[in-house]
């Protein structure tokens, strides 16, 4: 209330006195210097819950946006459940991604004093159940998301009209704050919210972030899914806010690996044909694509991968069945839900209707609901408060959270971050990162990725790879075209996480369309640790890395892998006629998995099939060739 | 007559009805105790919390029932109180905890807080704005485990028969850094080499110092102690800790004076 006086009695000041929340110490992008390309990788989550979602607070969070904000930059906080959490190393940018459904909604519903649901029979048992215990909070919670999954909440239980006074302020008042606690040039706070459709229990969630100030996103309110599910109406909320405004807004898709083939179904929703305009505006509006994060990994599945050793990575709980688990997910449907899959989609499309709805770059983010952005195995804070590091159940507990089958605790990952090569930390150069796809996906290590693909790069260019990279070639997120038939070329360099393990290989991954039409894909191992020792056999697989893990420990060395590993690569299978993409995939060597840090610290006995080895990664954004005579 | 002006008699008097009642009924009860008043305010309540639900006015046999099931709901409430039914009860506990809490945080933190405040914020917690020192370095990686004699090799350097290029390994990270703070190299090299160019004179190549790539040999070849800022120029930063250190002092000064009034022993705490 406070604050909104003072933004009226300002705002009325303003014409005469120049009376600004903004006073200038605060500072705008337009004073931070850009560098002449990107020069850094800057870290972030583009996928944060705080207090503010109706699930996360239903889950016992209780930080709030500026909680959020400070141990994003470093600080240390307690968290909901008690223990006290900090991040390794400060992030450098965040969007705080609450649900915009019913926004607010299970914090205002607690808060309420009881009296004034006693006409509810509906609120007032969920109001007392959150209140009994954090079991009934948590109940509360998977009837919540049971209900907005099967379509059985009560009618006009989240009627917009009625909460939208709550949501404008809430929605104002959060970002103001992130309008504080951005520093150009030292940390980025976008602004942003969670779009989550999700018919019959299938993922359709987008995570939508804006590259602009609260003078711009105050205008509008989050765009809620209850009233609109359908991802064309979210587009078409985007293009008002950019006509009217003047800003810019970009949607993020995640979770496609539980949309049960949906994310990138070959039809719109409706079933009708994609046509012309929506493979343009999906294009458009969702340049990036989150393809790893706590709720398992999306880029691809033993299924559509069979000659991929590493295709299986975070896909063990989250392949039989949809978000809410209401409805079992038949391999078949696997080639809409992983990314790859869709990449070689988006080819097909291209080569049929000259353009391409599903051409994204790849980042990581954590989808974490405890309102601390964590993704190191070491320091995991759970995807809800009910799961904090100081719950020693959690790696073995089932998650029934809107759902009556099984997924484990240990069957969530500890991941990821979104990586962005940007010109400086600010919204406008990282925003802008993001739209032309100059990002990659990690796990959760901060290994720094180039990734260039030109017609002319030679073997020597990896001396100068950055400066080369930019001025005879494209970044990843690019696109070649034409080349005169000549076979793209590539420059690629990973540089291990100095505070994480070091690195076992580099793989380009190739999806092409063949001459019968199509799609097809390859893995090349083209740069590893320890040549002399390790070779690339007949059957394309390269000899293992080794395994250094101590499960007793929690420990690994760094005895085995390539602190770095520097290479160029010409494609020696290529057909200047077929469309095709290329990324990169780089593995470090086996570490531990968090519920190992868990059996460590609480005496537990891990059961067998609990995975407790992995090879965490990074994904490049890829690089597309177009022949010349088609576009992309 | 004088005295039956003076209000403690009034008071005294009073008293003395009071206990004349209770003597005569002999029900020990207190009448203010058996008072209920709906009052207009908790009328237009009642139907404000019916129009939510269904979007219309309540009929007045309607709001007579409402009105009934508030006067039954309070005189349930007050004989369970008589009855002592709130203690013990772990679901009203809970409940009268979180409400108190809720009545504590509503007293807000100024959001304007005056330049003098913030100032002295700022010479409060200096170490929280106070820059970390600026390095201008140079730094030869060794690899991660180092083949050559380190002695010989610094030797070689600082007297200049060996050169930095002669022993480098390759990776791409820069070999020299200037004006670099310690969150800039950080970034780069990781805390442990961070903190081990605290442990290494300036001016000559010293080391090994361990990063998580490796080893590395460094010469600081200057150092320039961070310097505190003026408030200009990080006024939002200190305006936001300001604010997040008073919600945090706000909540804890108020249970702090609920506190301040109970005697508290534990026994049994591991």
């Amino acid at each position: 209330m406070r604050k909104a006086l003072l933004l009226a009695a300002c705002s009325a000041a303003l014409t005469i006195s120049g009376c600004s929340k903004d006073d200038g110490s605060s500072g705008s992008d337009a004073e931070v210097t850009n560098t002449e390309y990107p020069e850094q990788v800057f870290w972030g989550d583009t996928h944060l819950h705080t207090d503010n979602s109706i699930d996360a607070f239903g889950f016992g969070t209780r930080l709030d946006t500026e909680a959020a904000l400070r141990f994003a930059k470093g600080e240390e906080v307690t968290a909901s459940k008690g223990a006290k959490a900090k991040l390794s190393r400060p992030l450098d940018f965040l969007v705080i991604a609450d649900h915009s459904d019913a926004v607010g909604a299970t914090k205002a519903l607690y808060e309420a004093p009881r009296i004034a649901l006693l006409g509810n029979e509906f609120l007032l048992r969920w109001h007392d159940m959150m209140h009994e215990s954090d079991e009934g909070s948590l109940r509360v919670t998977a009837e919540l998301i049971d209900g907005a999954a099967n379509g059985t909440l009560p009618e006009g239980l989240f009627d917009p009209e009625e909460s939208a006074d709550r949501i404008k302020s809430l929605w104002t008042e959060h970002g103001e704050t992130l309008d504080e606690y951005n520093e150009p040039g030292k940390f980025t706070a976008f602004h942003g919210f969670e779009y989550t459709p999700m018919p019959g229990g299938d993922n359709l969630h987008r995570v939508v972030m804006f590259r602009d100030g609260s003078d711009k996103t105050s205008t509008i309110l989050p765009f809620a899914s209850f009233d609109a599910g359908d991802p064309e109406q979210l587009w078409a909320y985007m293009g008002a806010y950019e006509r009217d405004t003047g800003g810019k807004v970009l949607a993020i898709p995640h979770n496609s690996n539980v949309s049960n083939g949906r994310m990138f179904a070959m039809n719109k929703l409706d079933g009708s044909p994609i046509d012309e305009a929506y493979i343009k505006t999906r294009a458009l509006r969702e340049p990036i694509v989150e393809v790893t994060q706590i709720k398992g990994d999306s880029e691809s599945h033993p299924f559509l991968s069979p000659n991929d050793e590493f295709a299986n990575y975070g896909d063990a709980g989250w392949d039989k069945c949809n978000l809410s688990c209401s409805k079992d997910m038949p391999p078949e449907s696997y080639g809409g839900s992983y990314t790859r899959e869709a990449l070689k989609r988006g080819l097909e499309f291209t080569l049929k209707m000259g353009a391409n709805p599903f051409k994204f770059g790849m980042i990581g983010s954590t989808d974490s609901h405890t309102s601390l952005a964590t993704a190191d195995e070491n320091n995991f804070f759970g995807k809800h408060s009910g799961n904090e590091i100081n719950n020693k159940d959690r790696a073995l507990a089932p998650q029934n959270l809107g759902t009556r089958k099984g997924r484990f605790g240990w069957h969530y990952l500890s991941s990821g971050y979104a990586a962005v090569w940007a010109t400086s930390n600010t919204r406008e150069a990282i925003f802008d990162a993001m739209m032309r796809r100059e990002v990659y996906a990690t796990t959760g290590p901060r290994m720094q990725v180039r990734f260039f693909g030109g017609f002319d790069f030679a073997e020597a260019d990896t001396d100068d790879l950055v400066k080369t990279g930019y001025a005879k070639g494209v970044p990843m997120g690019g696109d070649l075209t034409g080349g005169g038939g000549k076979a793209p070329t590539f420059l690629v360099s990973a540089l291990m996480d100095p505070e994480s393990a070091n690195l076992d290989r580099i793989q380009v991954i190739k999806g092409w369309i063949d001459g019968n039409g199509k799609s097809q894909e390859k893995i090349y191992n083209i740069s590893w640790s320890s040549p002399d020792s390790r070779k690339v056999g007949a059957d394309g697989k390269l000899t293992a890395v080794g395994n250094t893990v101590d499960l007793t420990q929690a420990t690994w060395e760094n005895n085995i892998g390539a602190p770095e590993l520097v290479t160029w690569w010409q494609d020696p299978d290529f057909d200047a006629g077929q469309n095709a993409f290329y990324y990169v995939r780089i593995l470090e060597i086996p570490t531990p998995t968090w519920p190992v840090y868990d059996a460590l610290k609480f005496g537990l006995t891990l059961p067998d099939d609990v995975i407790t080895i992995q090879q965490e990664r990074a994904y490049s954004s890829p690089i597309w060739y177009t022949p010349a005579a088609a576009t992309s | 007559m004088k005295l039956l002006k003076e209000p403690l008699v009034h008071f005294l008097g009073g008293a003395l009805l009071v206990f004349a009642f209770f003597w005569a009924t002999g029900t020990g009860r207190d009448p203010a105790d058996y008072e209920i008043t709906i009052r207009e305010t908790d009328v237009a309540r009642l139907k404000a919390g019916w129009v939510q639900n269904f979007r219309r006015a309540p009929t007045p046999g309607e709001l007579d029932s409402l009105i009934d099931q508030e006067i039954k709901e309070e005189i349930y409430y007050r004989e369970a109180l008589r009855l002592g039914l709130d203690r013990n009860d772990p679901l009203i506990r809970r409940r009268l905890f979180t409400k108190m809490r809720f009545l504590d945080n509503q007293e807000g933190v100024d959001d304007n807080p005056s330049d003098a405040l913030l100032q002295k914020w700022l010479d409060d917690n200096p170490e929280k704005y106070t820059q970390s020192p600026f390095y201008d370095l140079e730094q030869i990686y060794l690899g991660q485990s180092a083949q050559q004699s380190i002695a010989a090799t610094l030797d070689g350097l600082n007297q200049g028969t060996v050169k930095p290029d002669a022993v480098r390994k390759p990776i791409s990270l820069p070999t020299e850094l200037k004006q670099a703070d310690a969150s800039e190299i950080a970034r780069q090299f990781g805390e442990k080499f961070v903190a081990g160019l605290n442990t290494i004179a300036v001016g000559e190549w010293q080391g090994p110092v361990q990063s998580g790539f490796g080893q590395h040999l460094v010469k600081i070849t200057a150092k320039t102690a961070g310097k505190s800022p003026a408030l200009d120029d990080v006024r939002q930063a200190v305006a936001n800790d300001w604010r997040a250190a008073q919600t945090t002092r706000l909540e804890e000064a108020a249970f702090d004076k609920y506190r301040a009034q109970y005697d508290i022993k534990v026994t049994g705490r591991e």
